[in-house]
């Protein structure tokens, strides 16, 4: 008894509990909500058998009929178009910023710190006023590019099938690029300042500088972010909701928000539950590579 | 001493058993806020001197069916709720909601014959009544008389036809001074079918027959309205409300929508403005309108039938204070509508119950929200010109067949 109790003051045990209560919370509200989700994926679910656990077994038929409806397909490329436009902006963007705040003018913390209200605001915040900019007859983008030159007539960004998705790209990045900022401020900060000393030394220019040193040396932060930024953006509904609501004619439309439909406007759960099980496949990928990216991070 | 203390206070429990057994608490779960009819008769009725307390719960529209069905499903419904007219026999088809024809017919206030027949359709499946309609809606044509003169048109002589309502249209027009001819709402959710169904319902179609040529010709002139610039391409991702602001700023010189519109209008369109009813196809051709609101139901597991039944009746009895009160429109053809003194208002609100007339349920089918999602995903198919009319009309068509096949 006394050693089982020495061992959770200061021992293995100790170690264990520290584990277990995570994991225990992680199993019960993450672990079992997917394990359910993927259930009723094969199952035949109706707004009158929501409250069992046990309902007909329809195998793939959910996955089979989510198929064979026509806008599958156009939905799953907006999906990846999203989401790697989305991460791409936000993390060039982002990176940029961060070099730009590393050199360390006056002030550069000061703002850099004002950079992430964006980041703070919650999302229907964000779509809420991005509507605003974005307004097809008196937005504000339309009024400046009008001004530049840029455009002779009104795009209408939230309902021209051509920019809605695009609407919701540019409003993900503008949200995400501070998050990105902060995260690779920080591996820039890890890199050591000798190593470009030395590398000034031998002469190298600022541009090689970059390329041969902070590059290489951002590997793994840069693999982290991504991956991080690719759940984020599977992640993001609340700006479908707030800016487009998936249209017009679905153009906007991308999975995580036509699971959402499914379920909770046609009452169609289950194959609102498939969508979702393709997604929680592609998440899994995606946090295998931010696990390898972030393992080394572990020291001592 | 502890023994006594156990027994005195289980005579005690027991005592309060008895009081309470009389007194029966009823759950009533409706989306109206403080402003709005149903809490305040909830709370009415509670504070009446019957035995009946009611216990309000507050719920958001767009959580009503979900919340519920969860609630029935796991044995907690209220006894009362407040649905949305067509996700009425959603439920009433399953069983879920309390036959009340039988009490209707004996009712001494409720009587179903003094209802439009559009509202009571929709409370309406298989021949029994399964809800009693709490209030209703319809829309109709807005227009800016102002706008009318100015154009050199006559503000007495509103557009009856589709053609005059797409000539006058153009006329009103003015993309210089960021003037649309019309604003509506085509936007990919319900309102969208909202607002286009009674279009293919005036020209000999519905929800079962959504490609007749007259619900080409309609889908055709909604493509033409925002081919031509003649309503801003923000129709369609703008609900009812949004498009129908942008008429009240003057940005639009007409506007299809309904009587919730009446007060901020009053207060905010700085110019004189009137309504007409919905144009139709030809002269002559039969009227529709769209038909909206909410239904009282009682959930089939509830304990208290009888008490429900009652509260239901006192709301029923209470709906002449429906629009001087809360601004409702009561859904009932036998209650006289008092003038606000408001003479815009009084005049639009004569044809909204002209209008109410031709108002036709959405349904009833208890598959409704795919059948809607059908017709949405065709007018929105269409007005980007990703397919033509007809041919998004045919694929509207056949996959509300193969819900109603089912």
């Amino acid at each position: 008894m006394r050693r089982i109790k020495s061992s959770i003051v200061d021992g293995v045990g100790f170690d264990l509990l520290l584990v277990g209560i995570p994991l225990v919370f992680l199993i019960l509200f993450s672990g079992l909500p997917l394990l359910y989700n993927v259930l009723m994926s094969f199952q035949e679910v109706d707004l009158f058998s929501l409250g069992d656990v046990f309902r007909p077994f329809v195998g793939l038929d959910n996955y089979r009929a989510l198929l064979a409806q026509p806008e599958f397909w156009p939905i799953m490329w907006n999906t990846v178009i999203f989401v790697t436009c989305s991460i791409g902006g936000q993390f060039l963007l982002g990176f940029a910023l961060a070099v730009f705040f590393n050199t360390g003018f006056r002030g550069s913390t000061f703002i850099r710190g004002l950079f992430l209200v964006s980041w703070v605001m919650p999302g229907l915040v964000v779509g809420a006023t991005w509507n605003w900019i974005l307004a097809g007859d008196f937005g504000v983008l339309n009024y400046i590019l009008d001004s530049l030159g840029l455009i002779s007539k009104n795009i209408f960004w939230r309902s021209d099938i051509d920019y809605s998705l695009w609407a919701v790209v540019i409003t993900n990045i503008w949200l995400g690029t501070a998050f990105n900022m902060i995260l690779l401020s920080v591996g820039l900060a890890g890199i050591p300042k000798d190593l470009y000393e030395a590398a000034s030394l031998d002469g190298a220019t600022a541009f090689q500088q970059f390329w041969t040193i902070t590059v290489p040396m951002m590997r793994s932060t840069t693999g982290a972010v991504i991956c991080l930024g690719l759940i984020f953006t599977l992640q993001q509904f609340d700006l479908f909701a707030a800016i487009t609501s998936g249209g017009p004619a679905n153009s906007s439309n991308v999975a995580q928000y036509w699971a959402w439909e499914l379920s909770f406007r046609q009452y169609d759960f289950a194959r609102g539950a498939a969508i979702s099980t393709i997604m929680i496949a592609f998440v899994m990928i995606a946090s295998v590579f931010y696990v390898r990216s972030t393992r080394h991070e572990v020291r001592g | 001493m502890r023994y006594l203390t156990s027994i005195s206070s289980a005579v005690l429990l027991s005592v309060g058993a008895v009081a309470q057994a009389e007194d029966v608490t009823i759950t009533v779960w409706s989306l109206d806020k403080e402003n709005q009819p149903a809490m305040n008769l909830a709370r009415e009725f509670s504070e009446m001197d019957n035995g009946i307390t009611v216990d309000y719960r507050l719920i958001q529209f767009d959580d009503v069916v979900t919340e519920s069905m969860r609630a029935f499903a796991t044995g907690q419904a209220p006894d009362i709720i407040a649905v949305d007219n067509p996700e009425h026999a959603l439920f009433a088809a399953r069983g879920a909601f309390l036959d009340l024809t039988d009490r209707v017919a004996e009712s001494e206030i409720i009587n179903a014959d003094a209802y439009f027949p559009g509202p009571l359709n929709s409370v309406t499946w298989n021949d029994r009544l399964y809800g009693v309609p709490k209030a209703t809606n319809t829309i109709a044509l807005y227009y800016n008389a102002d706008a009318f003169e100015k154009a050199g048109l006559d503000a007495d002589s509103p557009p009856e036809t589709w053609a005059e309502l797409v000539e006058t249209a153009r006329t009103l027009n003015n993309p210089e001074e960021s003037v649309y001819g019309i604003a509506f709402s085509a936007k990919a959710s319900e309102e969208g079918t909202f607002q286009f169904l009674p279009w293919a319902q005036m020209s000999g179609g519905g929800y079962d027959k959504i490609n007749t040529d007259g619900a080409v010709e309609a889908l055709n002139l909604w493509k033409t309205l925002l081919d031509e610039g003649l309503a801003s391409p923000d129709t369609l991702t703008r609900g009812q409300w949004d498009s129908t602001g942008t008429f009240n700023s003057g940005n639009a010189a007409m506007a299809i929508s309904g009587p919730w519109e009446l007060n901020r209008m009053v207060e905010e369109a700085k110019f004189n403005w009137r309504v007409a009813l919905l144009p139709v196809p030809e002269e002559g051709a039969q009227r529709a309108s769209a038909m909206g609101d909410f239904n009282w139901a009682i959930f089939a597991n509830t304990d208290h039938p009888d008490e429900a039944f009652q509260a239901i009746e006192y709301f029923a009895s209470q709906d002449h204070r429906l629009f001087p009160e809360f601004g409702q429109l009561p859904a009932r053809s036998d209650i006289e509508l008092p003038p606000t003194g408001v003479a815009p208002k009084d005049a639009a609100l004569q044809v909204f119950l002209e209008q109410l007339q031709y108002a036709q349920a959405r349904g009833p089918h208890p598959e409704w929200p795919k059948i809607s999602k059908s017709i949405q995903d065709a007018i929105q198919l269409a007005l980007t010109g990703q397919m033509t009319a007809e041919d998004a009309l045919n694929r509207a068509q056949t996959s509300i067949d193969a819900v109603l096949a089912d």
